[in-house]
């Protein structure tokens, strides 16, 4: 076997133990619920505690090695808290404490990822390999809704986008579901019930949709204050006022499932008690961080260059070097000038605090610090250093690069190319006829058009390839690795998909096609990105010429002038 | 001691003792035989004559403390490497660990792509 395959074959056992772990996982996690329901609040708990402690434990050691990090740590919270309780001399649990263990057993559950692709549903492989994310599969989104005809236009506005939807009437229609399967999304409109109901009341009672764990999106035609704190306390990731802005709706919703395959933040942890070090790996590890732990100090700057950390955390008292003197180290390379450091140390004179802060580092944790605090600080430090790099070269409304940064990527990716011998297959995406959609349905609709082709390309790509708003709408898209063949057939499923969609403006329907122009290094062994990128404009003014709503592949002149697909693959 | 290539690996969910020998055998080639108890282990050990031994410490009937005290009752096992696997990482409980003899502590749940880099690790610091 070579590298690869044998890495693919490993890969796949691996797949095939989780899966075989998820599969037997909602027995256990029933189990558990049987058990806490037969909690009394007497003495004879205890024996129920032990196994509940127990089981929890297995959970909390196997659930992170399946791909289940965040059950893990859900697991071990319970056990510690359990484990606290039959510490004490005399076990008497009071209902409120017992309602919390069953809430928080039935919430184990959506801690859960959802079951990855079956193999079978799997596309072909050379074409688009395993960095196919799981959330390519199609996205339940539920919306509740009891005003009918709204619900059918944002139904059908949001299948164009390729979620599936599912609409309810109220909230009672959406419990029953919940039982049986469970949404990726929730939409629901705050008045139910024409103006009897309010939804997000209603919400704060339900244990059951609380614990579904998937974001939830608010519709209101009132913009009234107590509705919305209750939306945020409910973690609501959004709260849109009708008449609804659907596009901006879209664009929320792809973008909420956009960070779920964000990659996972990187933590270099830097401290002289391999303990302590050890144990903030895991911690980050278990959040779903990946955390690496510095072994010598000397292997600093290394160590950075190979990991890219996107947040160190420094103790400031180590015996060698002191953390203002490796935060200054880290300072002196330019690379690293904005790399977030925070220090970790016992010290709490804030003059003390002051003066480290001022070589070099962000800020200050004051040890000890509890492992929710460090997640948390860690995350939304990395979180905010990711915004601005993000908005700087990313398209507000596709999310996909801009312009210079997507020509930035093709020069990149073909020099790439050339130095490890494979080929790069770049292309040009053009929308047909766009000004007359713009002119016929206005600039909303024809930014719909434009986040459906974003999201197709998103959808049907891999995660390795990069893709890039080049004009208004106009995109480009480089494939690394990929030869014309294989190119050609992604991005004729992307065409065909693309001109299958149904766009709606008041009771019209209208379809839209793009012509493609595409061009692989292979042909082209002499010339650089931008040259390439002229080669594929050229290319996607023929499919224009040529009737629109089809692939044109660049050949270099004068060896094969006029080539079409037909007659050259 | 020469290579590490036999681990003895106690472990009693069938899961974690599927994808941890998955692990040890593809990624890291070692060559792993698993016990399902403290008891088999005290068995089977020393006929099997292994470079390491991997234990987890909550198990039901022999425990792995109480498995590692039996272990280092059999004069062939003295000297192998023995590190312990829990889901409480706690540093004074890898303090309490080693303090019974234990190498090492690998935390649960471990990454079945690093667990063999992690055992090569314990290894070579035993060595």
């Amino acid at each position: 076997m070579t590298d690869a395959t044998a890495e693919q074959a490993l890969k796949d056992r691996l797949e095939q133990l989780r899966a075989r772990y998820l599969e037997r996982l909602p027995e256990e996690l029933t189990g558990l619920n049987t058990l806490q329901d037969s909690l009394t609040g007497q003495e004879q708990d205890r024996e129920v505690l032990d196994e509940l402690q127990q089981r929890l434990h297995k959970l909390a050691g196997s659930g992170g090695s399946f791909g289940c990090a965040e059950l893990s740590a859900a697991a071990r919270l319970l056990e510690q808290r359990i484990s606290s309780w039959l510490g004490a001399e005399a076990l008497a649990l009071d209902a409120a404490s017992r309602q919390w263990l069953a809430d928080e057993i039935a919430g184990l559950s959506r801690t859960v990822p959802a079951q990855s692709m079956e193999p079978s549903e799997q596309p072909d492989v050379g074409v688009l390999p395993e960095t196919r994310h799981a959330v390519d599969r199609v996205l339940k989104v539920w919306l509740v809704e009891d005003d009918a005809e709204l619900a059918g236009q944002l139904g059908q506005q949001l299948q164009s986008f390729n979620y599936a939807v599912r609409v309810f009437d109220g909230i009672d229609a959406l419990k029953r579901a919940v039982k049986g399967e469970q949404p990726d999304l929730l939409l629901i409109d705050v008045m139910l019930d024409e103006g009897r109901e309010n939804a997000t009341t209603r919400l704060v009672d339900c244990p059951e949709l609380k614990a579904l764990g998937c974001p939830l999106i608010f519709l209101s035609d009132k913009d009234d204050f107590p509705s919305r704190v209750r939306a945020v306390q409910l973690g609501a990731q959004g709260y849109f006022l009708k008449p609804l802005d659907v596009p901006r709706l879209v664009s929320r919703i792809s973008q909420i499932f956009e960070e779920r395959r964000a990659p996972a933040q990187r933590v270099l942890v830097v401290d002289d008690d391999a303990d302590l070090a050890e144990h903030m790996r895991l911690v980050l590890t278990a959040a779903g961080m990946e955390a690496r732990v510095l072994d010598a100090p000397r292997n600093i700057m290394d160590t950075i260059a190979a990991f890219r950390p996107e947040l160190v955390l420094m103790d400031l008292y180590m015996p060698e070097y002191a953390g203002t003197d490796l935060a200054g180290l880290i300072r002196q390379h330019e690379a690293y000038i904005h790399l977030p450091i925070v220090y970790l140390s016992v010290e709490t004179d804030i003059e003390r605090q002051i003066e480290a802060m001022g070589r070099g580092a962000d800020d200050f944790l004051t040890k000890p610090i509890s492992d929710v605090q460090l997640v948390a600080a860690a995350r939304s430090r990395i979180a905010r250093a990711r915004q601005p790099e993000e908005r700087i070269s990313k398209d507000s409304l596709t999310g996909l690069l801009k312009h210079a940064s997507i020509k930035e990527a093709a020069s990149r990716e073909v020099l790439r190319a050339r130095r490890i011998g494979r080929p790069v297959t770049l292309a040009m995406l053009d929308i047909d006829h766009f000004k007359r959609v713009n002119d016929a349905y206005g600039h909303a609709v024809g930014d719909v058009v434009i986040m459906s082709i974003a999201t197709l390309l998103r959808q049907r790509l891999r995660q390795s390839d990069v893709i890039g708003r080049y004009g208004g709408e106009e995109f480009v898209a480089v494939l690394p690795e990929c030869d014309a063949e294989n190119a050609r057939r992604v991005l004729e499923d992307i065409r065909r998909n693309f001109a299958a969609l149904n766009f709606n403006h008041r009771d019209e329907r209208f379809g839209c096609t793009i012509s493609i122009g595409m061009v692989c290094s292979a042909d082209y062994p002499e010339e650089d990105g931008p040259d390439l990128l002229v080669a594929a404009d050229e290319a996607l003014y023929r499919a224009k010429r040529g009737g629109r709503d089809q692939i044109q592949r660049a050949f270099p002149a004068p060896a094969l002038p006029e080539c079409s697909e037909a007659s050259t693959t | 001691m020469s290579e590490l290539q036999r681990i003895l690996y106690v472990e009693d969910e069938p899961d974690i003792q599927a994808i941890a020998s998955l692990a040890l055998e593809t990624v890291g080639g070692y060559t792993v035989k698993t016990c399902a108890s403290g008891e088999e282990a005290v068995r089977e050990a020393e006929a099997f004559a292994p470079d390491l031994i991997l234990l987890d410490v909550m198990m039901p009937g022999m425990d792995g403390p109480t498995t590692l005290e039996a272990l280092r009752g059999i004069p062939a096992l003295v000297e192998v490497p023995v590190a312990f696997m829990t889901a409480k990482v706690q540093p004074s409980e890898i303090a309490h660990y080693k303090s019974l003899g234990a190498r090492d502590v690998i935390a649960k749940p471990f990454d079945p792509m690093t667990l063999s880099d992690e055992v090569r690790r314990i290894w070579k610091a035993a060595a």
